[in-house]
């Protein structure tokens, strides 16, 4: 307010002109930033573009085969990805079911409850658990986690092994010798080491919407006599409904691409495996790791095509994610 | 204005005093270096095997006391060929050379110049995870035969009647065998492969054909797993012993080199050789039966140095470890790809240290240290690196342990194994590997009286065994699990058993209701039997029950609070409108 009444202004001083040209300035400005815009969208390109040039010698032998096959064969000619891409799908699912929960409790309490004191700390603690590398996640799931997680994959087996996606196959409750190796390296156990990988993710993104809620309508929502509780309920979820799916979204995209966790736990099989709780299963980025070092061209090409698959699959969920978070409406009025 | 001529000489003081330091600190930084390392040494970098991983992370933190930075990165013989061939690294790490044919498909050698040199022996050893009434089993022994069944998954069950052939003094358990593979191109799967294909070519072939591969089917990098067989696949030899190892892995089997069973403090089984002695892969074994592998001695060969084992597996000899086998490094020849000579001077000191001094210490770490021959062929195929310093490196002042006046010393001090690991009746109790605590020999099957364990208190038909302590009588000192099985409907614990009361029992293994210890020692403290739960034979048993209440208590938990405070909220405020 001040700085307007700047007293030693001259009066005489023509106002502004307003006019397309924006000057030299603005225009080199607005030049760097397209040229920013345009270098990042020209690198997906390039990507997307060599990863189909490298894939087409692979996909000319397969040809549509490549969706539906299961078994990884290059030099055979007999591959295809439907094998790694429900592999990839479930451990992602999986990673969401868990993360999503853990991150909307996470961003709900650092946004609305914790006290001002620790919610940075708490933000840092939340942002130091993404910047952990993978490789540390997966030994710590390979070596630590999974002998407790066993435990629990037991007793979902046990109980609710009736419903298909719990089976697994050659467990017999009532042998005590039985090996619990069959509920190791499983998609089950894989899904929740990727969970805490995207759930620091997740939980920015709908903390950072949270915090936006607009003040106004919480106190509107206190004075109509709404304890905390309730005003979460009636202005900051929905408010945060956007980011929400928005940031859930995000973190399916990592969880999908998530590679040397995957690796070291997952014990690879190239049938599709819909039990989630059995040894053995795969995905993509794991299987591009572990082959990479084979030799031949054929089989290089093979890996690219299965890289294209899924730099495409991600490039969907990540394209509907930012379409979502654009439409959400942060700092519209609320409509409950 | 006016203060500043007071302010002036403190502030040059300052400023001398912190030059001074400033002068101290780079005066101390810059006679100091100098002094603590004598060379400069370029950094280098190489990948490859995880096999002999654990040598050369031993050698490459030695030498870094030296002036040299070696980074290794141990992803597996196959990727440390292919990273050498791209030209990503400075040398490569693998115990197969390029070219060979891999389940029909060729591995073709670089461009770029290179050469191969022996780098450390060692034995590819099959570590378990195998307990016996609770206790590590630390003395199994394995034929070929059966390795080669187990790891062709036809044998699942530790109690089949070849392994107990092989081990006639344990009585091995009911449960399923778990072979442990690797998931990622590994030179240990194409060594172990190659002497299944060698050895046991039909029952290999048999696998590979089930497993979807063209027959006859030889060496493979990327070991075939066949989907639901129980196998399962790990990456790295770091992950599959660390699998192994892990306590609901019991009854896992795995290959990897000697030294992570060692590290991983865990067993590895005794393999039978063709003079019918059950050998550990210790370093003099390792360095008798390498003295049959026959090195192509061609120095124009591609392959010259590679190795043909043909006839380590059968060397008759009784020392002999039959899957013993040397890893190589593969060096660059030529100023290319990034390799200059500097970083020749590097690799070359590494190489001379490694094999002289560095291999004192392979058979601490696990592995066997390389014969003089092959130190000799290897120091001329050092001197091919551009850069070599070739005055350094020299054969006479080699502080190599196995040569010492011309005689093999490991060779000739080797010891030659007990009796008792000769095939026939009787079994050695002593340890194996990382793990050297003895395990107790029974009679096995074999055990006169005390076979009928499962007399005690078996099947009550409440709670189930708590079985244990038999009263003496008939000397029966636990009742096994075996009579826990057949309760009606309690969630029993099969015995703690053990201390066979006064009249000297006869310890008897809850997981088989086989003798364990049929001797006559009384009250054996050092057997314990695992306590085994069996689950309940209906599903609305205590378990349900508790698990029922537990499901009550959290939703409880979670609904209690806000339905209560709701309640005292609308009771308040129905009083305030009274009120």
């Amino acid at each position: 307010m001040r700085i307007s009444e700047r007293p030693e202004a001259p009066a005489a001083e023509p106002p502004r002109r307003l006019y397309p040209d924006p000057g030299l300035t603005d225009r080199a400005f607005r030049g760097v930033l397209r040229g920013g815009g345009a270098f990042v969208l020209a690198i997906m390109l390039l990507v997307g573009g060599f990863l189909t040039y490298r894939a087409w010698q692979a996909l000319s032998v397969a040809q549509w085969g490549f969706i539906t096959t299961e078994t990884w064969e290059p030099d055979g000619g007999n591959f295809g990805i439907a094998a790694v891409l429900v592999g990839t799908i479930l451990i992602a699912l999986v990673a969401i079911v868990f993360a999503v929960p853990m991150a909307l409790g996470t961003a709900l309490y650092i946004s609305e409850y914790a006290p001002p004191t620790i919610r940075q700390t708490l933000i840092s603690v939340v942002d130091l658990m993404a910047a952990v590398p993978s490789v540390v996640y997966g030994l710590w799931g390979l070596f630590f986690f999974q002998g407790h997680v066993v435990t629990l994959s037991r007793w979902i087996s046990t109980y609710f092994g009736w419903i298909p996606i719990f089976e697994v196959d050659g467990v017999d409750p009532r042998d005590p010798l039985a090996t619990a190796t069959v509920f190791t390296s499983s998609t089950f156990i894989a899904g929740m080491v990727v969970s805490l990988m995207v759930a620091p993710i997740i939980c920015s993104v709908v903390r950072e919407v949270f915090s936006q809620a607009p003040v106004g309508e919480r106190e509107g929502a206190y004075a109509l006599g709404a304890n905390r509780w309730g005003m979460i309920r009636s202005v900051v979820l929905p408010f945060g409904k956007g980011g929400m799916i928005g940031g859930t979204m995000l973190g399916l995209g990592r969880a999908l691409g998530e590679t040397i966790a995957v690796y070291l736990i997952i014990s690879p099989v190239f049938v599709i495996q819909p039990h989630i709780l059995q040894n053995g299963t795969s995905s993509v980025s794991s299987l591009i790791a572990l082959r990479y070092g084979e030799a031949s061209e054929m089989g290089m090409s093979a890996l690219m095509a299965a890289g294209l698959a899924l730099f495409l699959m991600t490039l969907v969920v990540n394209f509907v994610a930012s379409s979502i978070v654009a439409r959400s409406r942060s700092g519209a009025a609320s409509d409950s | 204005m006016i203060p500043a001529p007071v302010r002036r000489p403190r502030a040059t003081r300052v400023h001398q005093a912190l030059a001074l330091f400033v002068a101290a600190v780079c005066a101390l930084l810059a006679v100091h270096p100098p002094s603590a390392f004598a060379e400069s040494y370029t950094k280098i970098s190489g990948s490859g095997s995880t096999w002999s991983a654990n040598a050369i992370e031993q050698w490459r933190r030695n030498v870094r006391q030296q002036g040299m930075t070696v980074n290794y990165a141990s992803v597996g013989s196959s990727v440390g060929r292919q990273q050498f061939k791209n030209g990503t690294s400075d040398f490569g790490v693998s115990e197969i050379p390029y070219g060979l044919n891999d389940l029909g498909q060729q591995d073709p050698p670089p461009t770029r110049k290179y050469a191969y040199m022996p780098i450390v022996a060692g034995g590819t050893s099959f570590m378990y995870n195998l307990k016996i009434g609770g206790r590590q089993v630390t003395n199994l022994r394995l034929s070929g035969d059966v390795l080669t069944r187990i790891f062709t998954g036809r044998l699942t069950m530790w109690n089949a009647p070849e392994i107990k052939a092989d081990n006639p003094k344990l009585a091995l358990p009911a449960r399923r065998i778990v072979p442990v593979v690797r998931s990622d191109g590994s030179g240990t799967t194409a060594q172990f492969t190659l002497w299944m294909s060698k050895r046991y070519g039909s029952l290999w072939n048999d696998y590979c054909r089930r497993a979807g591969k063209q027959t006859p089917c030889g060496l493979t990098s990327y070991f075939p797993v066949i989907p639901g067989s129980g196998f399962v696949a790990q990456s790295s030899s770091l992950g599959v012993a660390g699998y192994t190892k892990q306590s609901q892995a019991e009854g896992a089997i795995t290959y990897v080199e000697y030294s992570y069973a060692r590290n991983a403090g865990f067993p590895v089984a005794k393999v039978l050789n063709q003079a019918g002695y059950y050998v550990e892969p210790t370093a003099s074994s390792v360095a008798v039966a390498l003295t049959k592998a026959q090195i192509n001695n061609n120095p124009l060969s591609a392959n010259y140095l590679t190795q043909n084992l043909d006839n380590v597996y059968t060397f008759g000899d009784r020392r002999t470890y039959p899957l013993s086998s040397y890893s190589y490094m593969i060096i660059p020849t030529k100023e290319e790809n990034g390799f200059t000579t500097a970083k020749g001077k590097t690799l070359s000191a590494f190489n001379n240290y490694f094999l002289c001094d560095g291999q004192q210490q392979a058979d601490r770490l696990g592995y066997s240290p390389l014969p003089k021959n092959l130190v000799e062929a290897a120091m001329a195929q050092t001197r091919k690196i551009p850069g070599a310093d070739a005055t350094r490196i020299d054969v006479n002042k080699c502080n190599n342990p196995t040569f010492s006046g011309g005689r093999n010393l490991l060779i000739q001090n080797a010891p030659y194994p007990q009796a008792c690991d000769k095939k026939g009746p009787d079994q050695c109790a002593t340890g194996t590997g990382g793990n050297k605590n003895t395990t107790p020999v029974g009679n096995g099957s074999s055990g006169g009286s005390g076979s009928n364990g499962g007399s005690g208190s078996g099947g009550g038909s409440g709670t189930g065994a708590s079985g244990g302590s038999g009263s003496g009588g008939s000397g029966a000192g636990a009742s096994g699990g075996s009579g826990a099985a057949t309760s009606g409907s309690g969630s029993g614990t099969a015995g703690t058993g053990g201390a066979g009361g006064t009249g000297g029992g006869s310890v008897v293994d809850p997981d088989t209701g086989e003798v364990i210890s049929g001797d006559q020692a009384a009250g054996d403290t050092s057997v314990a039997a695992s306590p085994v739960s069996l689950g309940a034979d209906d599903s609305l048993g205590l378990r349900t029950a508790l698990m029922a209440l537990s499901a009550a208590l959290l939703v409880g938990v979670v609904v209690g609070p806000p339905v209560v405070a709701r309640v005292m909220a609308g009771r308040t405020r129905r009083k305030g409108g009274a009120a």
